[in-house]
């Protein structure tokens, strides 16, 4: 499942991130890597973008772009 | 002299160091990325610091990063300053691990102190230091706290040496150094209390709510809005405007009764006519420069992109491009120029020739004067109606050129919501004051330039003084008139105001302010009709802004973007004035 999959107020783990190159790269280094825990917070008004939160901010970004972080099934 | 390199992320409080440390005034605010370029500044002529832009890696293929890398490879940097966020060092200590490839001295500056103690975070500091081989200094930059020990230790020069080989923990694999970042904080973080909901938080749950979202956004606008034109901004004009003109103007009638006219006509009717009527809207436009810097320091401004996202994506943008367009509120020239954060190319192009259909506070100097004599008592009503036209314009052409000359694939989008903090006044003032500086800049010389030549030539023809009506001016005029005869002003003085105001906009207004001189609102009010009045106020919001954006776009973007820029304004902006005065004449008759 993708974090998309997630209602907002919902948590995760990440597993991996796949998709545009310079995407991956920039979520890495953010440290959206595997095993971190991750949470849907909100939705915007219009239903996209999504905020998640990871390490302890908050970063907006775009459903379609958000489909390629996929989560550990529990 | 010792060269510091200022680095961190975006939304830790580096300006506000920067500033605290060389005393120089920025521009300050929440939008992760408004510090593009490289900035420099000084302590005591010992230690110099260049500020690089806030970045989270430096090899995620922005230009920032490049930007950042370049520096520290080739500058002959002496030491780095690692700004971090103390209250979230597990992000932000990525970058500082990344910064050890360089074999530089590192001071690892832990801001907002106040922040993480209330969060309960407690930091061993020598540890910290210990493990990364870094010297550490805590701070709370907002307060001013701890900034003197950064510049004390700068100054003396006395900095780690660089630590060895064994020391570099960055590896190619980010898993690898975050689990190396999270070993080192286990160690070192010493109580760290689990976080109940914020207020920020509950602030979102309002600002980002389903059905308040816009309203909000709308209604915040709205206030900058009233703010700016009712409240503060307008009343103190006017207080000026009496000054200037009761004042002044009589204290010098007085003081050249005895000088020739022709001299006491360029100093009252030239200069004063024209700088005064310009000047007088200095505290407009600190008063909407307040506004707008306020809702950077807030972090609203992320906010309004996040929510923006979806509709500016419809024109084939990024909510990121809507910081641009609300600069573009202020100042185009600024608002181009941070185009320059965008991630593409495409991104970058597109909102650079849109942003100037934002309204600029160049142009409110105009809309005010019209307002006030042709529509009183509506004179918010019909501003905001001009901004609202420059925004659905601009939507317009966006979806025209997205279709056509930009066909390109999305950009991933992802930008961080900064924590809300209540603006520092200090912080507030310094912005609005160098606002309000650059536009005193703007009136003091090529406004008064342009006063005085227009004086010149409104005065005088080949056969020296004369009349307006026969000077160059008028003759000039008459030449370009006819092409705005269809829009129901096509005299000459409302054709050589549109021709001044190339030069910067509020200059249409002290070229009316000289060619019609100082009883300008009575004899306004017998040149147009209030549908005319308005289809100029609507040629004046959608042709070429000025010289310096014209001056900017070709910095930016090359000749031919230039051209097009401009051609595709003048155009637009005779179509549609084309239009308003056609379809309200029908309509209203």
């Amino acid at each position: 499942m993708s974090i998309c999959d997630l209602k907002p107020g919902q948590c995760g783990y990440i597993q991996s991130i796949s998709g545009n190159k310079k995407l991956v790269k920039r979520l890495m280094a953010l440290g959206c890597i595997e095993g971190t825990p991750v949470k849907v917070k909100l939705y915007a008004p219009l239903g996209d973008p999504i905020i998640i939160n990871f390490r302890g901010f908050d970063l907006a970004i775009r459903k379609k772009d958000a489909m390629n972080i996929q989560l550990r099934e529990a | 002299m010792i060269t510091a390199a200022l680095l961190g992320n975006p939304n830790v409080g580096k300006t506000t160091l920067f500033n605290y440390l060389t005393g120089s005034n920025q521009y300050i605010g929440n939008w992760p990325g408004v510090t593009v370029e490289k900035k420099e500044g000084y302590i005591e002529n010992r230690v110099k610091i260049v500020d690089l832009p806030g970045i989270y890696a430096l090899d995620t293929f922005s230009n920032e990063e490049k930007i950042s890398k370049e520096f520290l490879e080739k500058g002959n940097v002496d030491v780095i300053v690692n700004i971090v966020d103390a209250s979230s060092l597990n992000r932000n200590l990525y970058l500082t691990l990344q910064l050890k490839q360089f074999n530089k001295p590192i001071v690892l500056v832990l801001n907002m102190m106040d922040v993480a103690n209330a969060k309960g975070i407690k930091i061993n500091y020598e540890k910290l230091a210990t493990k990364l081989g870094v010297t550490v200094i805590p701070i709370s930059a907002s307060k001013g706290i701890g900034v003197e020990e950064v510049k004390k230790l700068l100054e003396s020069g006395n900095f780690f040496s660089p630590v060895n080989e064994n020391d570099y923990h960055y590896t190619d694999d980010e898993k690898e150094n975050y689990r190396f970042i999270e070993e080192v904080l286990a160690e070192v973080i010493v109580k760290e209390k689990i976080e109940s909901t914020t207020i920020g938080e509950k602030i979102d749950l309002i600002v980002l709510n389903k059905y308040l979202a816009y309203p909000l956004f709308l209604l915040i606008l709205y206030i900058i809005f009233m703010f700016t034109f009712s409240w503060v901004g307008q009343p103190l004009s006017d207080a000026l405007d009496e000054y200037i003109i009761s004042g002044i103007v009589a204290l010098l009638e007085n003081l050249l009764q005895n000088s020739s006219p022709w001299f006491s006509s360029l100093i009252i009717d030239g200069i004063v006519g024209g700088v005064g009527s310009v000047l007088v809207f200095l505290p407009i436009v600190m008063a909407l420069f307040l506004g707008i810097s306020f809702l950077e320091d807030s972090g609203y401004m992320a906010r309004a992109a996040f929510i923006m996202d979806k509709i500016m994506r419809k024109i084939g943008l990024s909510g990121k491009a809507f910081i641009p367009f609300i600069i573009g509120f202020g100042c185009t020239v600024p608002a181009i120029m941070s185009a320059r954060t965008l991630e593409s190319e495409k991104d970058r192009k597109l909102t650079a020739l849109l942003v100037p259909l934002m309204s600029c506070n160049a142009r409110l100097p105009v809309y005010a004067l019209f307002a006030t004599i042709f529509f009183p008592g509506n004179e918010s009503a019909i501003t905001f109606s001009l901004y609202l036209l420059g925004v659905a314009i601009a939507i317009l052409i966006g979806l025209l050129f997205k279709n056509t000359i930009f066909k390109k694939d999305e950009e991933p989008f992802i930008i961080e919501l900064p924590e809300y903090k209540v603006p520092e006044l200090r912080n507030l003032m310094l912005n609005t004051w160098e606002k309000g500086k650059g536009f005193l800049k703007k009136a003091g010389t090529i406004i008064f330039a342009m006063s005085v030549i227009v004086w010149f030539l409104s005065n005088f023809n080949f056969n020296g003084m004369t009349d307006m009506e026969s000077s160059f001016l008028a003759h000039l005029g008459g030449v370009i008139a006819p092409v705005f005869k269809p829009m129901g002003y096509g005299t000459w003085q409302s054709a050589v105001a549109l021709l001044t105001g190339l030069m910067a906009k509020e200059v249409v207004v002290s070229t009316m302010g000289v060619v019609y001189g100082l009883d300008l609102h009575n004899i306004l009010a017998q040149q147009f009709t209030p549908i005319a009045a308005y289809s100029f106020l609507v040629y004046v919001l959608l042709y070429t802004p000025c010289i310096s954006v014209i001056a900017v776009m070709r910095k930016e973007f090359g000749n031919k973007m230039m051209a097009f820029s401009v051609f595709y304004q003048l155009l637009l902006a005779w179509i549609v004035s084309f239009i308003v005065f056609n379809v309200s004449s029908l309509i209203l008759g």
